[in-house]
């Protein structure tokens, strides 16, 4: 065994203790049911955790975030046992129908996850400030190479590396999840999620529904972790600070997203769900248990979010460099700012309505329940408080990264910098009266219409401002196009489709006649692939030298770029044309009287060749990681802090403290930089 | 210096302090009783919560100039640490006010009828005296009396403690004895009662976390952590705690005091 690579050894556990949670599953279900189900829920559940669990003991030893699964799984059946004995006491049934009760899973998802993080380690140190024993400031990294990512680290660049991969981890099982049921939307009629089916207890048009209510909220949990990945790496860099303000508990909002993703995944076995990403009763007050798990997979998850981002406020208040004020930040750095502010509050509040359709279920509370008095309407409100703001967590970094990028590739200063900066405030800000242009068609009170369509429309100012920025920065440019500028550019173009296509959705009139089409898929596809995939993938492309040490393949990337932009526009006008030729969203299938057969098709090819592209993207990296161009300087000619050092970026950051001397994007101004370092005084501290 | 008053008066400002928001909780009560008048109840509450947030939880520490502009000071981390507690209250602010909204658009201006008002104005009471003594032990613990810290600091404990078996133990059996039923399967009594224990329970969540963290720090005081310079976790707890009380001086008159009582 010894000279398997590490990799092969964890894919050979996986299909071994896969295989075993499997039969395991299958046993204990032929317990309950005394017969066997061999596609049933339990069976999948376990196979699904030990093979997971035992992926990353292969490559990595019962150690780190191995442990931490380990942990969850006994947490979780610990957790279920244990309200399973309760019930038998208080003479209720024991087990259900997917092996545990749902109050049992809940509470057991519940423990487990918590399992996890004490597993996982990333509680050590907290659990001894309890205690009254201090711990180093100065933290010494137990793993090296390619093992310090999956243990818990201190550094802010390697967990933003963390947080970048579970990003493209969950990119990567969402964007499978929608292959597999946009093939079925190929073509009208059933073909292969037909009734017959019967996988997880669910039938086709079921798994439908929960590949697609997955596919939304599993893409929405790697956008925030994605769009963490790069705040958490950069941030600090360009602040010019060792590192987070609160490095415990950095690490700690990267590790619960693990077992979040993990409950996320459990839902689709355990019975999935029908209520799309937004989860709305009174349909989500009666679908499966799989509903509980989603519900608590994003109650941890946003609490990585929240946390995240109190660190990142903190950080930006306290750990600037000298010199560094307000009309001086990085752009990026107000992006996230922006970005903070919204997380930091508005995700409480999925978080307390998730919560309260919880209780519902559990104890029967009736608040979104009309029988017993409740009003459904207040759940959109609670979940839209938070959900509209969102879609601005999504985007402000990206449109960050844009605005900081930008000004690099055409050599000249950011055009209106102030303004670009206050607007990222400003679509914050405004991003909270306008939840209620979700409720157009909800039945809420109809003079409620009127205000938040206006407040919506208002967006299109703050919005509007940084287009003119953009295109007035690139105004007369040196204009060069490597492949970040390339998803810059595309970014911008693909994210004004989406900004266009907005304002109809807005003016109630005409909302009456898009609500719940397929013309909202294509919209916010546009502005999600425009606002975060696009600069995501720029700032990949941009920061890899960074933090490898090497660039990744121009022309892979060109390819990647030149694929996916072409087959994403297509996708989506074609999106946005059946919505508006009356075809619904979230639904297996279509009248073949309508006529939209033609352009499903190619959507669905479209969408194919969107994956190409991005696995043609994965290739690059992870092959540049080891054979990329070597590129240890300033590769794109950057005034910005992080590449005035040489790459990849010491484990401290910065030698020397900078001070800042001049503007953050004075290209071309002939002055004398941004930053320059200073020699440390005498007497300073170390 | 973290403390520009002496000893004597920063101790006899609590009490002052705590005067005020004595009278001002009988007061609420009787306005609640006699008048029925909702605005002069948020008037009231606010008031409360302005001296608390100042008085007790010392609000205006934020805007402290750092008297050691080196990153890696005590001094400066803490400033540091009390800008990110701050803003973990702020966003846990969030939770207190979706489920207030709750309450409004579920109930409007009733209010649970089974509830006994004088039970309530005991537990408010007994939380403000907690505050009470807590800003006491944090006055001995800025002047390094550990000591005194710990007499104080247990005080609150226990009425903390009191505070919520007091709600969950009695007020919870009284209010199901008086029908107020959260669901559990049986007959539904409209949304009141799934209101009431979802807003009290929250709290209760965070009395309970309130009461975890003073016995941490209390048993850390006792191996003799903390110092007159050196006392983060002890403004911590007290913050968060002070916390606590704020929360239920919104929640207290929206359970107890407005509208009209409906059964
Ligand atoms: C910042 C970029 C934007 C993002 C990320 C975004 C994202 C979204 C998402 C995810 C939805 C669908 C929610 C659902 O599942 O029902 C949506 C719907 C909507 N968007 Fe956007 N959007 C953006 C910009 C805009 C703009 C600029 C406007 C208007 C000026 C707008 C107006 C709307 C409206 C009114 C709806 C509701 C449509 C309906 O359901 O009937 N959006 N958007
Ligand atoms: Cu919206």
């Amino acid at each position: 065994m010894k000279n398997i690579k590490p990799f092969w050894r964890g894919i050979l556990f996986l299909v071994v203790f896969g295989a075993v949670g499997y039969g395991l599953g299958l046993g204990l279900d032929f317990l309950m049911v005394k017969s066997l189900r061999f596609s049933g829920p339990v069976p999948s559940v376990f196979a699904l955790l030990f093979a997971f669990t035992a992926f990353f003991l292969g490559v990595f030893g019962f150690r780190g975030i191995t442990r931490g699964l380990v942990w969850q799984v006994l947490g979780t059946l610990v957790g279920g046992l244990l309200v399973a004995g309760i019930r038998a006491i208080m003479g209720l049934p024991a087990f259900g129908d997917f092996f545990f009760t749902e109050p049992s899973w809940v509470f057991g998802a519940l423990t487990g996850a918590i399992s996890f993080l004490f597993g996982v380690g990333v509680l050590d140190d907290w659990m001894k400030w309890t205690r009254g024993i201090d711990t180093p400031d100065e933290h010494e990294e137990h793993y090296h190479g390619w093992e310090k990512y999956f243990a818990v680290s201190l550094d802010h660049k390697v967990i933003g590396v963390q947080y970048t991969v579970t990003a493209l981890l969950l990119i990567s099982i969402g964007g499978l999840f929608a292959l597999i049921f946009r093939s079925e939307l190929a073509e009208s009629q059933l073909q292969f999620l037909t009734t017959n089916l019967n996988l997880f207890s669910q039938n086709g048009p079921q798994l439908y529904n929960s590949l697609m209510s997955l596919h939304g909220m599993i893409m929405i949990v790697s956008i925030l972790l994605g769009t963490a990945g790069f705040i958490n790496y950069v941030v600090p860099l360009l602040l010019g600070a060792q590192d987070m303000a609160f490095p415990r508990l950095n690490a700690f909002s990267y590790w619960v997203s693990v077992p979040a993703a993990v409950l996320l995944l459990m839902s689709l076995f355990l019975g999935g769900f029908d209520t799309g990403w937004t989860g709305y009763p009174p349909l989500s007050a009666r679908a499966p248990v799989g509903m509980q798990m989603f519900f608590l997979g994003v109650f941890v998850a946003g609490w990585s979010s929240i946390l995240g981002s109190l660190n990142v406020l903190v950080t930006v208040v306290r750990m600037r460099a000298k010199g560094m004020t307000a009309w001086r930040l990085p752009i990026l750095v107000w992006a996230a700012v922006a970005t903070g502010l919204i997380a930091l509050t508005a995700t409480q509040l999925i978080g307390l309505s998730f919560q309260l359709v919880m209780f519902q279920r559990l104890f029967g509370m009736g608040f979104f329940d009309p029988a017993k008095g409740g009003n459904p309407v207040l759940f959109q409100h609670l979940f839209w408080f938070y959900s509209h703001p969102a879609v601005y967590v999504f985007v402000l970094p990206g449109l960050g990264v844009i605005s900081e990028l930008l000004p690099v590739f055409v050599r000249k200063p950011l055009f209106g910098y102030k303004w670009i900066a206050m607007s990222s405030l400003g679509i914050a800000l405004v991003g909270f009266v306008v939840w209620a242009h979700h409720m157009f068609t909800s039945g809420m009170n109809e003079y409620l219409r009127i205000p938040f369509m206006y407040s919506t429309l208002l967006v299109a100012i703050p919005t509007g401002v940084k287009f003119f920025s953009w295109v007035a920065t690139m105004w007369k440019g040196k204009i060069s196009t490597p492949t970040p500028m390339l998803f810059v550019l595309g970014g911008i173009v693909v994210f004004l489709m989406g900004g266009l296509s907005g304002p109809p959705n807005a003016i109630v009139s005409t909302d009456l006649q898009l609500h719940d089409t397929y013309f909202i898929v294509g919209h916010f596809h546009d502005t999600i692939f425009g606002g975060f995939v696009f600069p995501f993938f720029a700032a990949i492309y941009y920061w890899f030298p960074k933090a490898t040490g090497r660039r990744m393949n121009e022309t892979l990337g060109k390819i990647h770029f030149w694929l996916m932009t072409p087959a994403f526009f297509v996708m989506t006008f074609g999106m946005m044309y059946v919505g508006l030729l009356g075809m619904r969203r979230r639904i297996v299938d279509y009248d073949p009287a309508l006529h939209l057969d033609a352009t499903h098709f190619v959507v669905t090819i479209a969408a194919f060749l969107i994956a190409l592209s991005v696995l043609i993207f994965f290739f690059n990296f992870f092959n540049s990681i080891k054979n990329g161009e070597k590129a240890e300087g300033n590769v794109w000619n950057s005034r910005s802090p992080e590449w005035q050092v040489p790459s990849p970026m010491p484990v401290h950051n910065y030698e020397k403290p900078l001070e800042v001397v001049g503007e953050p994007y004075g290209y071309g101004s002939g002055d004398d930089g941004y930053i320059k370092f200073v020699e440390p005084a005498v007497n300073a501290h170390k | 210096m973290e403390h520009t008053q002496n000893k004597s008066s920063a101790f006899s400002q609590g009490v002052v302090i705590f005067v005020y928001l004595a009278v001002l909780t009988a007061l609420e009560f009787a306005i609640a009783v006699a008048f029925d008048a909702v605005p002069l109840l948020v008037v009231v509450a606010i008031a409360k919560a302005a001296l608390v947030a100042y008085y007790y939880m010392h609000i205006y520490k934020l805007n402290q100039e750092d008297a050691d502009l080196d990153h890696h000071s005590y001094s400066y981390k803490t400033n540091t640490n009390r800008f990110g507690l701050w803003l973990f209250l702020l966003s846990d602010t969030f939770v207190f006010a979706g489920l207030m909204v709750m309450r409004l658009n579920l109930l409007g201006l009733s209010r649970p009828g089974q509830l006994n008002q004088y039970l309530g104005l005991g537990v408010t009471a007994v939380l403000l005296v907690s505050s009470f003594f807590m800003n006491r032990g944090e006055i001995a613990m800025s002047f390094g009396d550990t000591k005194k810290f710990m007499n104080n600091t247990l005080i609150t404990f226990i009425l903390g403690l009191g505070f919520l078996i007091g709600v969950v133990f009695v007020e919870w059996r009284l209010a199901a004895a008086e029908g107020l039923t959260a669901g559990f399967g049986s007959p539904a009594t409209g949304p009141t009662g799934a209101v009431f224990y979802m807003m009290t329970g929250m709290h209760a969540f965070h009395v309970l976390t309130g009461l975890i963290f003073l016995g941490i720090v209390w048993n850390n005081a006792r191996k003799g952590v903390y110092t007159a310079e050196k006392h983060w976790g002890v403004e911590a707890s007290t913050v968060y705690w002070h916390f606590v009380d704020l929360v239920w001086i919104f929640f207290y008159p929206a359970l107890y005091l407005i509208g009209t009582a409906v059964k």
